[in-house]
């Protein structure tokens, strides 16, 4: 493993007829990483994930996967995916699955028997082992689709919406098992909209909207931004836009809004505010979770 | 190589999903009918006193071609109801996305589906037409012109309809695919009955019609190959001529275009396949 990349996007486009689905796009996951994927419907998510997997092709750029060309058969052997439509064969059992895909991943034969019962029973299908997968809710369809994804014991794991179907505490198994993935040393390429699930697991994230990558990095970082909320004399609004620019300023129910980088920036802040002769009554902060850079993010196509 | 587990799994969901079965008991329906047609037809002709020699081998002859002329077209319609949707419908309901991602060719999700096709026609036919050999031979008390290479022949035309249909499946939804495999097979079959009257009146433009639709697609000729191959010599072959072959057998080289259009047309999917966006 000296490449320390386990998936790498360089340059990456993707264009249907007249729509630029996917732009420019240049992207790395390292070995281990739990990263997570989000952007608005139809930012191009499940298109860069298609094309990771080599299903579909790009218009320009490269993409390596564990090494490998995105798509080659050596790539392939060790990457496992959950398709974000989870459909699978029906008329199969959940067991019938495992095994067919078992065997295509070329898993060893004395091996395949044992890994299938023990992923079943990692998903709570154990007892339906021998049902059709006809019979299957959504939920129990999408957990068969987890396991099916982890049977050939992949490097990396491609996870396409993988809770959509899934109650509260389906969702919480999903979680453990990909923080127990992480544990492993495998690689995690989370795409999700639950933005509370990435929240939790991910190490890294990137935010895509219109088919470009408009934010990355680790979590910490990419929500040490915060927002503060002033409310204060007539002028504040003035003094605060000459103090930060007008991108960060907004003015809100009579008071302002203002994005700072950390505390030191609100002091400052206050600061010049004071300086311009205007009082400030009452400064306070006001949360920024995932969601809010999310919600920004799409609103305004920057962070 | 992973094709033999896609055709294995071609093979396993159409026998799972009774699709197998359905053909198997409708067919059986229709051995049964056949075999009531053809103990009556046996029993009026030898109650019919007179008529020229070799008429009842000629009769019998014809009840076995004419009945394997109808297996031959069930088997053509089953080739396309499994295959027609065989790619762009797994596609469209997001079941091959999971295996498309897997150590696989597209080749060989394309090539196992193909020979898993083709062996559920091979037992269909293999098994269909010597259950009416042996009806015709149980009746009948002979069996006249029955030949192992007009089946194979008929699993020909089968396969060729295969191929077709997975070089559209690899593009068009199954619907507008059925139809068009449908309304080619339908030429073929026209163009063979075009061929056949321009033969008659000696026309060298309704002929050439036919042998041109015969080149385009040689499902028809492939049967009439079959025909011949099963029909009886003198009298008895030339009234099964009539209407379930031609009366100008092709030569062997319609074996050749024939060779040549099924790998034209499993190329064409293999490569277009490939190239597909999932």
């Amino acid at each position: 493993m000296s490449d320390p990349i386990a998936i790498g996007l360089a340059g990456v486009s993707k264009r249907y007829a007249s729509t630029l689905a996917v732009d420019d796009v240049t992207l790395s996951v390292a070995h281990g990483e739990i990263f997570g994927f989000l952007g608005p419907n139809g930012a191009g998510k499940s298109t860069i994930v298609k094309m990771i997997l080599g299903l579909t092709y790009p218009t320009a750029g490269q993409i390596e996967v564990l090494g490998q060309p995105a798509g080659s058969l050596k790539a392939r052997v060790d990457v496992g995916y959950l398709p974000e439509t989870f459909r699978f064969h029906d008329w199969l059992t959940a067991s019938e699955l495992l095994h067919f895909h078992a065997r295509l991943a070329r898993v060893d034969a004395d091996l395949r028997a044992d890994r299938v019962r023990e992923l079943l029973e990692l998903v709570g299908l154990k007892d339906r082992a021998d049902d059709r997968l006809s019979t299957f809710s959504k939920g129990m369809m999408q957990r068969v689709g987890l396991a099916q994804s982890l049977v050939g014991a992949p490097r990396l794991v491609i996870l396409d919406e993988p809770t959509s179907a899934l109650d509260p505490i389906g969702r919480r198994d999903v979680r453990d098992r990909i923080r127990e993935l992480g544990e492993q040393g495998v690689t995690v390429f989370l795409n999700s909209h639950l933005l509370s699930e990435v929240e939790q697991v991910c190490d890294r994230v990137a935010i895509i909207d219109h088919g470009a990558i408009v934010a990355e990095g680790k979590l910490d970082e990419l929500l040490s931004a915060q927002e503060i909320e002033i409310r204060a004399g007539e002028g504040a609004e003035a003094a605060a836009r000459q103090a930060l620019g007008d991108a960060e300023v907004r003015a809100l129910n009579g008071r302002l809004r203002v994005r700072v980088a950390n505390d030191e920036e609100t002091a400052i802040l206050v600061q010049r505010i004071v300086e311009a002769g205007v009082s400030v009554y009452d400064v306070r902060q006001v949360g920024d979770s995932l969601e809010d850079l999310f919600v920004r993010v799409a609103e305004r196509g920057d962070v | 190589m992973s094709a033999h587990l896609i055709a294995f799994f071609t093979l396993r969901e159409a026998l799972r999903r009774r699709v197998v079965l359905a053909a198997a008991l409708l067919t059986f329906g229709y051995l049964v009918l056949y075999g009531v047609g053809v103990w009556f037809g046996y029993r009026d002709l030898q109650n019919t006193p007179g008529g020229p020699p070799g008429l009842t081998e000629g009769v019998v002859n014809l009840m076995l071609v004419g009945g394997l002329w109808s297996l031959n077209f069930i088997a053509s319609v089953l080739a396309v109801f499994l295959s027609v949707g065989a790619l762009s419908g797994e596609l469209d309901q997001g079941t091959l996305h999971a295996v498309a991602a897997r150590p696989v060719r597209r080749s060989e999700i394309v090539l196992g589906k193909f020979v898993g096709f083709t062996l559920m026609l091979a037992v269909f036919i293999g098994v269909s037409a010597s259950l009416m050999i042996l009806i015709v031979a149980v009746i009948t008390g002979e069996v006249v012109g029955a030949s192992w290479s007009g089946p194979f022949l008929m699993l020909l035309a089968s396969m060729l309809l295969i191929g077709l249909a997975l070089a559209g499946s690899s593009r068009l939804s199954p619907l507008p695919n059925g139809v068009i495999v449908f309304t080619l097979y339908a030429t073929a079959l026209i163009g063979g009955v075009i061929e056949q009257i321009g033969d008659v009146l000696e026309s060298a433009v309704m002929f050439n019609i036919g042998v041109f639709s015969s080149v385009l697609v040689p499902t028809r000729a492939i049967w009439d190959m079959a025909s011949a191959q099963l029909a009886a010599g003198g009298f008895a072959g030339e009234l099964s001529a009539g209407p379930f072959g031609a009366s100008n057998p092709p030569s062997g080289w319609m074996l050749l275009v024939a060779a040549l259009h099924l790998a034209i047309a499993l190329g064409f999917a293999v490569r277009s396949f490939e190239r597909r966006d999932f």
